[in-house]
């Protein structure tokens, strides 16, 4: 039993429900720092649609039953907050998955959003592509993807290593416009170079407050800054009490 | 009435309620709970076995439909699909044949896959990375000449050559060895706090229904 896990859990449901109770539905809403990883993603759902090709968005190797399935959920809110635009100017995205739990999913968000557009008829389940289950095979998959079919943009969001070279260099080879938001250090090492919009480490999860602005996205922000300021005032408390401590 | 039925039951029953144990399972010593934990946890590698027959499914449509339609690049589709049927035949004939020295030799066959085939493959692909790293790294010198590209090729260069045992160059050794422990490691932590708090926040608006990426409504 981890007394400091149980105490950031509890603190960080402490702070999201008094905000969610609170600034949930009304009051100002929060302001974010715009985040040119996922802002530039409608300026090339609108590109895809124009030429006739489709944005790939590839959401890693992470799936909803292993440690990264936080991630991965989060990665999936890209898909969710662009599903809808991409489908009503007819360009869905091709999203790759490396691990099959996160098929369903992603098919259903893109499935819901022909529904909600009255277009069911022409939804295609192919659209969402399970590569493979290792995390370089499924690297190598989405490469081949990325450079054998009509793609006007990469994005990949979720759980990554650096493996995540193979798709961003597949990507910089056809010349396409690369966005990418990742949490694990090697992963970011790895596209660092390719890509200069680049959503670095907890950024990932501000996905659906980027692309959506909906309050629910946007208060549970302002509850991780609350909750970053405390930790910080903890450790330079805590460092601060074994200095004075040594001395 | 309909929307708490549409709503908030099916989230409270799938999502928060089982998310809850399973939660209280990892951070109580309760046996009770410990039980319902692994009893939730088992449920969840059941469903994840499934979805990997939907898996199948999905790459059987996927590369099926590029060979129908003789898509660009459907010799690696068909390709794929045969090296997937002939990996298959070994392991469902392990299942069905019973007989001793039939199922010894099955079993070396489904081994041979692996050690021979797949984790050879599998190697070369790793290894490529490094090669597609390090022609991002001379890319990044070409296009991107910021201040943070030249920092950051520097300190790669120097954690490379810091790793390779040069004569005379021993120092190298030590700013690599302080470069990873002080810079690296602090830069390390505060990305994993961040990253540990983005995740406690997303798995909390699930916890709390406020995020149902599984639901509609």
């Amino acid at each position: 039993m981890d007394v400091g896990a149980i105490l950031l859990l509890i603190l960080s449901a402490l702070v999201l429900a008094v905000l969610l109770i609170l600034r949930g539905r009304k009051g100002p809403h929060p302001r974010i720092r715009p985040l040119s990883a996922f802002r530039d993603l409608w300026e090339e759902a609108g590109y895809a649609a124009e030429s006739g090709g489709a944005i790939h968005i590839a959401l890693g190797g992470g799936g909803l039953n292993g440690e990264d399935a936080i991630t991965s959920l989060a990665a999936l809110q890209v898909v969710e907050a662009l599903a809808d635009t991409a489908i009503s100017y007819h360009a869905p995205p091709v999203v790759t998955v490396g691990d099959p739990t996160l098929a369903p999913l992603a098919e259903d968000i893109l499935r819901r959003a022909y529904e909600r557009n009255g277009i069911l008829e022409l939804y295609n389940p192919t659209s969402v592509r399970f590569v493979a289950p290792s995390p370089v095979a499924y690297a190598a998959g989405a490469a081949h993807i990325v450079a054998t079919e009509h793609i006007t943009a990469n994005m990949m969001s979720g759980a990554f290593g650096a493996e995540v070279s193979l798709i961003a260099n597949a990507g910089t080879q056809q010349d396409l416009t690369q966005l990418a938001a990742a949490a694990d250090p090697r992963a970011l090492g790895a596209l660092y170079p390719s890509t200069d919009r680049l959503a670095v480490g907890e950024e990932l999860y501000t996905a659906g407050a980027q692309m959506t602005d909906e309050r629910r996205f946007t208060v549970s922000l302002v509850a991780q800054d609350i909750l970053r300021v405390i930790l910080v005032l903890a450790i330079l408390g805590t460092a601060a009490l074994a200095i004075l401590g040594g001395w | 009435m309909t929307k708490l039925i549409r709503r908030w039951i099916p989230s409270l029953l799938f999502a928060t309620l089982p998310g809850l144990t399973v939660l209280a399972g990892y951070l109580s010593p309760d046996p009770m709970l410990g039980y319902l934990r692994d009893l939730l946890v088992e449920g969840a590698v059941i469903v994840a076995a499934f979805a990997f027959l939907l898996g199948t499914f999905n790459v059987l449509r996927v590369h099926g439909g590029k060979i129908g339609q003789r898509e660009r690049g459907w010799p690696y589709s068909l390709v794929l699909l045969i090296a997937m049927m002939v990996a298959w035949i070994p392991p469902l004939l392990q299942s069905l044949v019973q007989r001793p020295p039939i199922q010894e030799t099955l079993e070396v066959a489904t081994q041979a896959l692996f050690n021979y085939v797949i984790g050879p493959v599998g190697a070369s692909l790793a290894a490529l990375v490094v090669f597609t790293l390090t022609l991002s790294a001379f890319r990044l010198m070409r296009v991107r000449r910021s201040a943070g590209a030249i920092l950051f090729l520097l300190i790669v260069a120097l954690v490379l050559l810091g790793s390779a045992p040069l004569m005379g160059l021993e120092w190298l050794t030590s700013a690599r060895d302080w470069i990873i422990n002080v810079p690296g490691m602090a830069g390390m932590r505060g990305l994993l706090l961040g990253v540990a708090l983005g995740t406690v926040i997303t798995g909390l608006r699930v916890l709390f229904t406020s995020d149902r990426p599984h639901s509609e409504f």
